[in-house]
């Protein structure tokens, strides 16, 4: 039996990065989460499932202080994500690499320059060992050879690997990659796999996998949380994921059409819809 | 007719809004730009982008609307007997309203599109999401640089503008209408007046160079993500900008012309 998040993980700063507290945030009239309860553990790679649309990438958001909460608190070693003044975020954003889906490179920059950028903006690093870092971080991805390619000139999953150099140059202590699978092949699908397990161990850093790819999860993820209706429903490891008995775990799992979570668009009664437009 | 009066309200209400938050904008640039001369590459760099590669239709332009005012002017000079003045009449014309007029409304349409487009398209990829993230902020390395640039590129665009307007002005009136070249030059150096008209045409354009580059960088800022919101943002930046440069040019005329 899959215990529940409050429960699984201990409130404790020292084991956990990333502390998720009672957290409610809507955008008008929609409530996307409704006191969401769970914890990031240090080291290890936690993945965040969920069906389209329950808010995983707002997740990161809120994480990351893009956006506040409407209640609840968020907690990055041990303080407060927001509010907080510009300066600690952006203090606190230097210890965080964030990894898009497209790959958000600076498309006036080639590869070599987009890697650079950060080093250049936070640090008076001399050009010799700015070169030497950048260099070293295309080599981990397997893309020193593409360093004067332009971001036009890569495919999406090259991209992707140049935006993990990116996000890993300023040698950040959690990385968040929002759905890092989607829209790969298969090969360039192991090398992301391989590159974030690979990275997470090597640099013992912390990984947020923000993805609905359950067959990648359950290779990678130490954890994995499942979100729906704005509240975390399941949380374990991949294999106590899928051998957890409720329905909405079962048909995430194994991609039931049908379920807790309808096929179908919430509306009027279709034989009431087809009846009211023949008598109109 | 209800239904009028409530979408023109509306639109009044989102004109009042847009115009509050393009003011908003403005003012939250002001912090920046000290700091942004101190790292003029990235001026330097969008200078280029948005001036110098504008110079060409900017010259093509004062060229030619330099030739049709001399060529306009003519007849009507001629029947006073003071074509010798043509030279004055195209020099004022240019130095006081056509120059940074014209050069502003051509640098709104190649330039300002350009950085609104450029602006948009960096929000519908995340790349300023991305800078955001990489603590590094929007608005000091995107925004301001292109600012500034829009700000410095006006001025001298209009000036060059006023000057290839001149050449044109000279060529037809001289060499095809038969105008003394002397009389030409001469009447310029007379009746031009330094504080008159060239400062006041330098006036002139610096203030709608800030006018287009912020609404260029406003709308790209805040555009949607989106390839329609793209589009409507360079959409809104040539038309509203354009608008813009109009209105303040009779404004400035207003105060600027002597006994008015």
């Amino acid at each position: 039996m899959v215990k529940k998040v409050c429960d699984f993980w201990s409130d404790d700063a020292v084991s956990n990065l990333v502390e998720i507290k009672d957290v409610r945030f809507s955008r008008g009239s929609r409530m996307i989460f409704n006191g969401l309860n769970f914890s990031i553990p240090r080291g290890k790679i936690t993945a965040i499932l969920g069906p389209s649309g329950t808010g995983k990438t707002t997740l990161v958001k809120l994480i990351t202080g893009q956006i506040w909460p409407d209640d609840g608190v968020i907690l990055f070693e041990g303080r407060a994500v927001c509010p907080c003044s510009r300066q600690r975020l952006y203090e606190m954003r230097r210890q965080i690499g964030v990894l898009f889906q497209s790959g958000a490179l600076l498309t006036n920059l080639d590869v070599f320059e987009n890697v650079a950028f950060p080093l250049r903006q936070h640090t008076k690093l001399p050009e010799r060992l700015i070169r030497q870092i950048v260099l070293m971080k295309l080599q981990s991805v397997g893309l020193r050879g593409a360093w004067e390619h332009m971001p036009s000139e890569l495919s999406g999953g090259m991209a992707r690997r140049v935006a993990l150099a990116r996000a890993l140059v300023m040698d950040p202590k959690l990385i968040i990659y929002d759905e890092p699978f989607a829209g790969l092949d298969p090969i360039s699908m192991g090398v992301i796999v391989q590159l974030i397990r690979e990275t997470n161990d090597a640099l013992g850093i912390t990984s947020i996998v923000v993805t609905h790819d359950v067959a990648q999860t359950e290779i990678l993820a130490d954890q994995s949380v499942l979100l729906s209706e704005g509240v975390v429903v399941a949380a374990g490891t991949p294999a106590e994921l899928c051998n957890d008995r409720s329905e909405l775990v079962q048909q995430f799992m194994r991609g039931k059409s049908d379920g807790p979570v309808p096929f179908h668009f919430p509306g009027p009664g279709y034989v009431e819809q087809l009846r009211a437009l023949a008598s109109s | 007719m209800s239904g009028l009066v409530r979408e023109g309200w509306l639109g009044f209400r989102e004109f009042v809004g847009t115009f509050g938050a393009f003011q908003m904008f403005f003012f939250r640039l002001l912090p920046y730009l000290p700091k942004a001369l101190l790292r003029p590459r990235l001026i330097i760099e969008q200078i280029y982008s948005i001036g110098v590669l504008s110079l060409v239709l900017i010259m093509f332009g004062g060229f030619f609307v330099g030739m049709v005012l001399a060529l306009q002017s003519y007849s009507t000079l001629v029947e006073f007997g003071s074509a010798d003045s043509l030279g004055a009449f195209a020099a004022e014309a240019l130095v006081r309203e056509l120059g940074p007029v014209v050069a502003s409304l051509l640098f709104a349409g190649r330039a300002c599109s350009a950085v609104a487009s450029e602006v948009g398209l960096m929000r519908a990829t995340e790349q300023i999401s991305a800078l955001e993230l990489m603590a590094v902020d929007p608005i000091e390395h995107i925004i301001v640089p292109r600012f500034i640039a829009g700000v410095i590129s006006v001025p001298l665009l209009a000036a060059i503008f006023s000057t290839i307007g001149m050449l044109g002005a000279y060529l037809v009136g001289v060499h095809l209408l038969g105008v003394d070249s002397g009389a030409f030059w001469s009447n310029i150096q007379v009746r031009v007046d330094m504080y008159e008209d060239v400062a006041s045409g330098i006036l002139k354009s610096f203030v709608f160079g800030v006018s287009a580059s912020l609404m260029a960088v406003f709308e790209g800022y805040y555009a949607a993500p989106t390839a329609a919101g793209v589009s409507q943002a360079a959409t809104r930046t040539v038309v509203i900008g354009s608008v813009w440069i109009l209105l303040i040019d009779f404004i400035l005329t207003g105060f600027m012309l002597p006994g008015v």
